[in-house]
């Protein structure tokens, strides 16, 4: 199989408008190296330098780094620069080979990297089990479909009945206002089907990642103009987890690059802060997929 | 009534007469056999009631509240969710054996819960061989996945202090209702009330060898040093109460008892994945915290899923480093699931090879076929509980709901059944309470506290907190309020008293006690908020006089002096906005004197001295704290109406009165320390920024006479100093001789002059900052400019020599170095913020 290798820009800065005198950040920066994926380089760069930082793997596998940022400080930036190799492929999608309807999934189990199914099957903070979820999956629950058909279907209905408006939520909008004005970015699409999904039981998992994106014909690809990228993947008992992406409707292939997965966005915040000091922040994420 | 019943057999052979005690019928009762015989352990309590006859329950009521009260415990402590417990004098009685078999019991479920645990966070080979469902340990909110694999290489899990909730069923056997793992509740209850029934029953307490309490929290810090990170020799261990953890927070007096700091997670601090807490002294490193909040909450960075900045950040990185120890286990609370009810007897047989001992009450888990149909079967007898999911349910209780109650909850069930169990409920014994009437039989719950050390030894405590029903027939939940007992253990010898401050200050194993940053900034505002109060009550005071009688003046003047001086109060506190929304000179002083937000309202700084204090409870004695109470209470009985002057006037001055008699105690009672200066340097600066401010805005007016004197009178009466300035220059107050005597007077307790001596003495008490100078260093060049300042007064004729310009400038600036140095306090001791780490 061909391979396909990417390097990747990752910045995020905050500018405070007072004087910050501690700070604490968990850090999920890391591209996950399974399932086909490799780093053959990864650097995290902060400024100001942590006076202590640590890097570990977490519950569901990913490798997340704390740092302590010690020094009064009203800039911060977190620099991530991998180079990712991954096979290029055109996905297909394969059948579970059971019905949704007919097949029941042991909480216990472990999936391939040795996180127990159960994990992914309940509701979480951000994908909870909401009324207007269970309403909404009811027109793609047709009896004895294959598992796998269903989730495809239901992944084109989010596409189209959910609108794609950059700004109209943000990581705080909780999942019911996200149902009620039918729009959202990535990550609300991917926790709609979240819920949908383990509200008949299926493990569903949350993905966040980078998108190669192409300029339009004979232009030059802007600078930082990609961005973070959340899609989900579905756990087959055919062929293990398969991934969908509903912002696009389409299947993850090449030009989606993993960085970790959790059971949703908040085991998987790219980077996570609490600081000592007052005043408003800016914040700046600027990301660059290349292809080498 | 006398002869032969002063000897114990009176009772212990005979049956207990039904006027002293009767059981309900059908309820097995813990002091009466169903022979209607007394159980040998209750007999002396039986004896000496039925010798002292039935009104002296009401004394022994009423002694147990007045010595509480004298304990300072106007309030008693806080069970959690706001309910507040009485305490019934009359104490639980167990006998050596009945206890010994309670002990093991308990020694057990401990084991078998730290070995749970242990799996839940490790292996999870419970879940992999299906002894418990996973969803009922995936789904709990108190399973910390950030913790999974803590401690690292297989060390032994901390459960820290645990508590368990027994009762007795008809057939006389135990079981245990409740467990809680993360922040047990009713450890300083327990400790109160062995306390106070000690002293109303002390002869009882004697004669029945009841065994002390104190040794096991010996052990239990014993154990808690001993998990010390291993390069500290002298571990400070340090007691984390809630930020909440207001007045009648019931781990005040565990920190009391024990001589150790308590502390709110925001005293704490992570730098370089150590844990410090801020201190007047700077940062000290923290090596032991006894938790006593949730552990979801502790560290806001990993566990809670929201941004909010509680908690302590970054603290589990330093568990995962070994660089402090938290007792117990963060991640403990999973363990409370009634979820596991179930499957505990199984699980009990499978890894320890042993019968349970305390079963829980008889628990159905709906997330099974057949026990969901069962718990539906039987919802009107079930105690409905939640497993713990991410939700707000509050157990329900089958007998008491309605049909459509019922309907909607089994709806409930069936939507989401692996949420909830069923729990059957059980027909409590009950013990003799209390009443002014008489005993009563109430059911009654006793909450039991123990340990595993590190060797997971298993240590009980021979007592614990009591929990009584509210009435024949009421179910005890936590939730509600109701009456708390002692629980006595009896021996077959006596036990030595202990005293386990002096036995930990001997044994020197634990660093003294250090003051906290919010102590103390508590105890500077208590000073400041003290002192504010008082002279807003003597502004308000003359106000009050001069609208009531005048000054002979003239109507005009009067009225204009009475604006200066109001708005002088206002600028003073920088409530200008207040004064151009309220022109009315009465509603201004209604303002001052009844309203609750207005900054400077007698009211909300009264409320503020008072937090102020209770937040540094651990500094006050008894008395003082009865004069703080005392100070706002008599403030807020009815409202001040301007009919009747006298009213208020008399509520000021019994203001003036109670915040005096506090000052006058704390100068008895405090130790001259750090904390005290801070309490000190409060009243000062506030004294001198409340009188400069004031002289500022007067010589503002610049008036011909007489307005000049009438000023002057009312500067010298808002600083009582009027009868001094009287008594030594023999004239009306002149703005020079005002001047002098308030800011120049030499060994004069109201002059800044003497301020200034005695805020460099009690600033002295404070070590200097990390790295950088002393506030005192700040005070020196202060006391140049004013003496040079009071140069330019002229002696005999008090006149101003230089210009009312000048003496302006000079208060302004000396206004701008206090606000300055109260800066500098601030960032130095209190929030450490330039701390390099």
């Amino acid at each position: 199989m061909s391979m396909v290798r990417y390097f990747i820009r990752h910045r995020t800065a905050y500018r405070y408008s007072g004087r910050i005198d501690l700070c604490h950040s968990l850090a999920h920066l890391r591209p996950r190296e399974d399932e086909g994926q490799e780093l053959s380089s990864h650097r995290i760069e902060v400024t100001p330098e942590p006076r202590f930082q640590r890097e570990r793997t977490d519950f569901f596998g990913n490798r997340t780094n704390y740092l302590a940022i010690q020094q009064s400080h009203d800039f911060l930036e977190v620099l991530a620069t991998t180079t990712v190799i991954k096979p290029d492929f055109a996905p297909v999608l394969r059948k579970a080979g059971v019905a949704w309807n007919k097949w029941s999934v042991l909480p216990s189990e472990k999936d391939p990297s040795g996180v127990r199914l159960g994990n992914y099957t309940l509701p979480t903070q951000a994908s909870p089990a909401l009324g207007a979820v269970t309403e909404f999956i009811k027109p793609s629950l047709v009896p004895d479909t294959d598992v796998m058909d269903l989730v495809n279907e239901l992944m084109g209905r989010v596409f189209r009945e959910f609108a794609y408006v950059p700004g109209a939520t943000d990581t705080t909008t909780p999942l019911e206002k996200v149902m009620k004005q039918r729009q959202g970015v990535c990550q609300d699409f991917a926790h709609v089907m979240i819920a949908a999904l383990r509200s008949i039981g299926i493990p569903v998992r949350y993905v966040s990642g980078y998108l190669e994106t192409l300029p339009p014909p004979g232009q030059k690809k802007l600078q930082g103009a990609d961005a973070t990228h959340a899609w989900i993947e579905v756990f087959s008992p055919s062929t293990g987890w398969v991934g969908f992406d509903p912002t696009n409707n389409q299947l993850p292939g090449s030009q989606h690059i993993k960085i970790c997965h959790g059971r949703d966005y908040f085991d998987v915040q790219p980077l996570k802060g609490i600081f000592l000091g007052t005043g408003t922040q800016e914040l700046i994420v600027q990301v660059d997929v290349e292809r080498m | 009534m006398n002869g032969i019943s002063q000897t114990l057999t009176g009772v212990v052979s005979g049956l207990i007469p039904p006027e002293l005690y009767r059981p309900g019928p059908g309820t097995r009762d813990e002091s009466v056999n169903s022979d209607g015989t007394a159980v040998p352990a209750w007999a002396e309590i039986f004896e000496s009631y039925r010798r002292h006859g039935v009104g002296v329950l009401k004394d022994w009521r009423e002694a147990a509240l007045r010595i509480s009260r004298d304990r300072g415990l106007a309030y008693r402590p806080d069970l959690g969710g706001g309910a507040s417990w009485t305490l019934d004098p009359i104490p639980w009685v167990f006998s050596p054996e009945e206890w010994q078999q309670i002990e093991t019991g308990i020694s057990q479920k401990l084991r078998l819960s730290a070995a749970i645990l242990a799996d839940i966070y490790g292996e999870q080979s419970l879940i992999e061989r299906r002894l418990i469902p996973a969803s009922i340990i995936l789904s709990h909110r108190g399973f910390l996945r950030a913790l999974h694999n803590y401690p690292p290489g297989g060390k032994a899990i901390g459960l820290g202090m645990t508590a368990f909730d027994l009762a007795r069923g008809p057939g006389g056997r135990a079981y245990i209702l409740n467990d809680r793992f993360d922040c047990p509740y009713g450890l300083g209850v327990a400790l109160e009330n062995r306390t106070v029934v000690n002293r109303v029953l002390p002869n009882l307490f004697r004669r029945c060898q009841v065994r002390r309490i104190g040794y096991f929290f010996n052990d239990w810090f014993n154990y808690l040093a001993e998990q010390a990170p291993a390069h500290s020799d002298n571990p400070r261990i340090v007691i984390l109460d809630s930020n909440n953890g207001g007045e009648s927070s019931e781990i005040s007096f565990l920190s009391n008892y024990c001589g150790i700091t308590r502390v709110v997670p925001s005293d704490l601090t992570v730098r370089s994945a150590k844990v410090w807490l801020k201190s007047l002294s700077g940062l000290k490193p923290v090596d032991v915290i006894w938790k006593t909040t949730y552990g979801r909450d502790l560290d806001p960075l990993e566990a809670n899923r929201r941004n909010r900045a509680e908690g302590i950040t970054g603290i589990f990185e330093a568990l995962r480093e070994s660089n402090v120890a938290v007792a117990g286990h963060p991640g403990a609370e999973v363990l409370q699931s009634p979820g596991l009810f179930p499957f505990l007897a199984p699980i009990c047989r499978e890894i320890l090879g042993e019968e349970l001992i305390l079963p829980p009450a008889a628990t159905w888990w709906c997330g099974e076929k057949k026990a969901r149909q069962y718990v539906i079967e039987n919802l009107s007898k079930m105690v409905v509980k939640s497993v713990g999911h991410h939700s707000d349910f509050h157990t329900r209780y089958g007998q008491r709901l309605s049909q459509t109650e019922l309907a909607e909850l089994r709806t409930q069930i069936e939507a989401e059944p692996e949420r909830y169990v069923g729990q059957e409920e059980l027909n409590i014994s009950t013990v003799p309470t209390s009443t002014e009437a008489g005993l009563v039989p109430r059911s009654a719950v006793v909450r039991s506290f123990s340990f595993l050390d590190g060797k997971g030894e298993p240590h009980v405590m021979p007592g614990g907190l009591g929990r009584v029903s509210t009435a024949e027939g009421v179910i005890i939940s936590t939730r509600e309020s109701g009456e708390s007992k002692d629980i006595w253990v009896r021996s077959h010898q006596q036990d030595a008293p202990i005293s386990i401050a002096r036995r930990l200050e001997q044994s020197r194993v634990i660093s003294p006690e250090v003051v906290p940053s919010r102590r103390g900034e508590n105890l500077y505002w208590a000073g400041r908020y003290g002192e504010r109060t008082d002279s807003i009550s003597r502004f308000a005071n003359r106000l009050v006089v001069g609208r009531s009688s005048g000054f002979s003046y003239g109507r005009d003047l009067e009225a204009r002096h009475e604006k200066t001086l109001l708005e002088a109060l206002f600028r003073i506190f920088e409530a200008e906005l207040w004064i151009e929304k309220v022109k009315d000179p009465e509603a201004r002083l209604n303002l001052i004197l009844n309203d609750e937000n207005c900054p400077v309202g007698v009211g909300p700084n009264l409320n503020n001295f008072h937090r102020a204090c209770m937040a540094a409870r651990e500094e006050w004695s008894v008395t003082s704290i009865l004069a703080i109470e005392s100070a706002r209470d008599k403030w807020f009985e009815g409202t001040k109406d301007f009919e009747s002057p006298y009213r208020y006037e008399a509520q000021l001055e019994n203001l003036a009165l109670n915040l005096a008699a506090f000052h006058g105690l704390n100068l008895d009672s405090m130790t001259r320390d750090e904390a005290w200066g801070l309490l000190d340097a409060g009243c000062r600066i506030e004294r001198m920024s409340i009188l400069a401010g004031l002289l500022i805005y007067v010589l503002e007016v610049d008036e011909p006479e007489p307005m000049a004197t009438l000023l002057n009178e009312s500067v010298l009466f808002v600083s009582d100093s009027l009868g001094t300035y009287q008594s030594k220059f023999l004239t009306v107050p002149k703005t020079g001789l005002t001047l002098k005597l308030l800011l120049g007077e030499e060994d004069y307790p109201r002059s800044v002059r003497y301020l200034l001596e005695r805020l460099e003495i009690v600033l002295k008490k404070l070590k200097a900052p990390a790295k950088n100078p002393h506030p005192i260093e700040r005070i020196s060049p202060m006391k140049d400019e004013l003496l040079l300042f009071l140069s330019s007064i002229s002696h005999e004729t008090g006149s101003l020599a230089g210009s009312q310009q000048a003496a302006l400038s000079y208060l302004v600036s000396f206004r701008l170095q206090l606000k300055e140095l109260h800066d500098y306090i601030t960032t130095s001791y209190f929030s450490h913020a330039g701390y390099q780490g």
